[in-house]
């Protein structure tokens, strides 16, 4: 199958009052389309600059990072929020939605910085509200939403642009273990649909859904697990 | 982009209507004083223009001070500055304040000794009769015009031509009634008792004219005619310059005109300091909403904003703000000086060069003053305000 996201040594370090400290320490990764990669370890253990990296959010030291057969490691702020918007679908376990804004605003929000024309913004974040079954409250703010609710308009919102990645961190680390289910199930859906999951975790419970697990510790990825890749 | 921007911006404003409010409030009081000021101060300068205007921009006034043969001007000695090029009339004419009776009703005006082209050069028109005549001054005619008001307070709505009233004693008959003229800055002009300048002299025994009013023939030429006329007056006085004057209306206008001037630099200044004061508020309130809204910025920024999206939608946000304010006080402004002309029944000229100068300096002052937050939004690490709490 396609590869979707080809880490080849990546590095990143930080100098903190004089201590280099290497939060990733030559991480090789190869995820192909349609694979569904749970990324697990423990507080500290780099798993968070590995997301800011395969989300574009922050730059390697070293190291390249293909995406979608185009090197982007070393781009311009002003490319990567192009990349960005068009490759990733962004999950958070705050959910991030704009409080003042209706969910069917929050799910445009990434079509009007891709500059899509009003009408078929509309469209498109409709049929992503409908597609996590939320068509209904579109009118709703996210205060007036539960929190399960809440997730499910973030994901809209990570689909409403067709990205291929769904990159989620912790998506069920603000919701009860049921709502957390619930949405656990519609990520895997969305998977089963054919949507490549990036899934950032320490919960193993979670991590036993993905059909790929690498488990990432002082800044190295120690080992493959899971059912084999393809 | 830009719409949607403004849609927020104003999103942003109703949410916090009373912040957004507090914070205009520096620009909405500078833009008001402006407007109201600038209005009450314009509607003067109307009113008092047109009134030097209603006297004739085209008039010249000698005033005579001294007195004897070689410091005062005698009827005939007066006419000659009518020969002056570019003279077109000269009323010479002298006035004393009088008490005027009819009947049983007397009144205290100012009577005027004057000759015919007093009717011109004073713009005055007649209502009833006839004005004074050369004969008049040749014979010494006691005869009389009146003025408007002080026909009606002597003779109410009786016809005066014709009557006799008595001036400090002496029987003069009243053969005309001028008619209504209005208000100067020297008061009613209407209140007036005009006489052939001869009988004037004699009645009041005083050496000789004081005031000479002159018309130009041209307008445009006034200043030139005027230094004629003083030529003319110093041969007269063998260069005493200090027995008379020459006074222009265009002088008077060109003191107005300065004086406005000045009172328009100086609102400028006041517009400017209140605003620039408003544009600090707006600075201070549009850092607090990026700090406030640090999250929201990283959201933004994670699913594909760009550094100019962050700037434009602070930036908008501050003009916005501003521009309200602006609008809002052109409003305050038009309101104050509509209640200061109602209350205190004064005029009031509002002129849109002003406000659209107002509106412009306000949404320049937006653009100032927010790009320095809207660049601190633009600039945040996506990951560190997604981490922000």
């Amino acid at each position: 199958m396609e590869e979707l996201i080809v880490l080849d040594r990546l590095t990143k370090t930080y100098r903190m009052g004089g201590e280099t400290i290497h939060a990733l320490d030559g991480v090789s990764l190869t995820i192909r389309r349609g694979e569904f990669v749970c990324i697990i370890g423990p507080s500290g253990s780099g798993k968070s600059t590995l997301m800011n990296m395969i989300g574009l959010l922050d730059t390697p030291t070293s190291g390249s990072y293909r995406l979608d057969g185009e090197e982007v490691s070393r781009l311009s702020d002003s490319r990567l929020a192009d990349i960005r918007n068009r490759k990733i679908g962004f999950i958070f376990q705050q959910f991030n939605l704009l409080p003042k804004l209706t969910a069917l605003e929050n799910v445009e929000l990434p079509l009007i910085y891709r500059g899509v024309p009003g009408r078929e913004r509309r469209r498109l974040a409709l049929e992503a509200l409908e597609k996590v079954g939320l068509g209904d409250r579109r009118h709703h703010r996210p205060g007036q939403l539960s929190g399960g609710q809440q997730q499910r308009v973030a994901i809209a919102r990570a689909l409403a642009g067709h990205p291929p990645i769904l990159l989620a961190d912790e998506p069920t680390g603000a919701l009860d273990t049921r709502t957390g289910e619930e949405v656990m199930q519609l990520i895997r859906r969305l998977n089963e649909e054919g949507h490549t999951v990036v899934l950032i975790t320490h919960d193993l419970s979670i991590a036993g859904q993905a059909r790929r697990v690498v488990h990432i510790r002082d800044g190295r990825l120690l080992e493959e697990s899971g059912v084999p890749a393809g | 982009m830009i719409v949607q921007s403004v849609k927020m911006a104003f999103k942003s404003i109703l949410a916090n209507k009373m912040r957004s409010l507090l914070t205009m409030l520096g620009i909405i009081i500078g833009v008001a004083s402006v407007i109201a000021l600038v209005a009450i101060g314009q509607g003067t300068t109307k009113r008092v223009t047109e009134q030097v205007q209603g006297l004739g921009a085209n008039l010249l006034t000698v005033n005579i001070f001294g007195r004897g043969p070689s410091t005062a001007l005698d009827y005939e000695q007066a006419m000659r500055l009518a020969e002056v090029e570019g003279v077109e009339l000269a009323a010479p004419a002298v006035t004393q304040n009088a008490t005027v009776k009819f009947g049983t009703t007397s009144e205290s005006v100012n009577v005027t000794g004057t000759n015919r082209a007093f009717l011109d050069v004073q713009h005055y028109e007649m209502a009833e009769g006839r004005f004074i005549g050369d004969v008049d001054l040749d014979f010494r005619h006691r005869v009389a015009v009146l003025g408007s008001e002080t026909a009606a307070a002597l003779f109410g709505d009786e016809n005066p031509v014709g009557q006799t009233v008595s001036i400090n004693g002496s029987r003069f008959k009243v053969v005309g009634v001028l008619a209504e003229k209005g208000e100067s800055s020297a008061g009613s002009r209407d209140e007036i008792v005009i006489v052939p300048i001869t009988t004037g002299e004699r009645m009041f025994r005083t050496g000789g004219v004081r005031t000479i009013y002159l018309t130009v023939e041209d307008e445009r030429e006034a200043t030139a005619v005027r230094e004629r006329v003083e030529n003319e007056l110093a041969g007269m006085f063998r260069g005493n310059a200090n027995s008379y004057r020459v006074f222009s209306q265009q002088e008077l206008l060109e003191t107005v005109s300065s004086i406005s001037d000045s009172l328009a630099l100086m609102l400028g200044g006041i517009a400017a300091i209140s605003l620039v004061v408003g544009g600090i508020g707006i600075m201070n309130i549009m850092l607090v909403s990026v700090t406030e809204r640090t999250r929201e910025i990283g959201v933004r920024k994670a699913i594909g904003a760009k550094r100019r999206h962050i700037l434009l939608q602070f930036l908008i946000e501050a003009v916005v703000l501003s521009s309200l304010g602006g609008v809002l006080g052109i409003g305050a402004g038009v309101g104050a000086a509509l209640g200061a002309s109602r209350a205190a029944g004064m005029d009031v000229v509002f002129s849109t060069d002003v406000m659209l100068l107002a509106f412009g300096f306000s949404m320049a002052i937006g653009v100032l003053f927010g790009l320095f937050p809207a660049n601190k939004a633009a600039k945040l690490n996506p990951i560190e305000a997604l981490r922000f709490e």
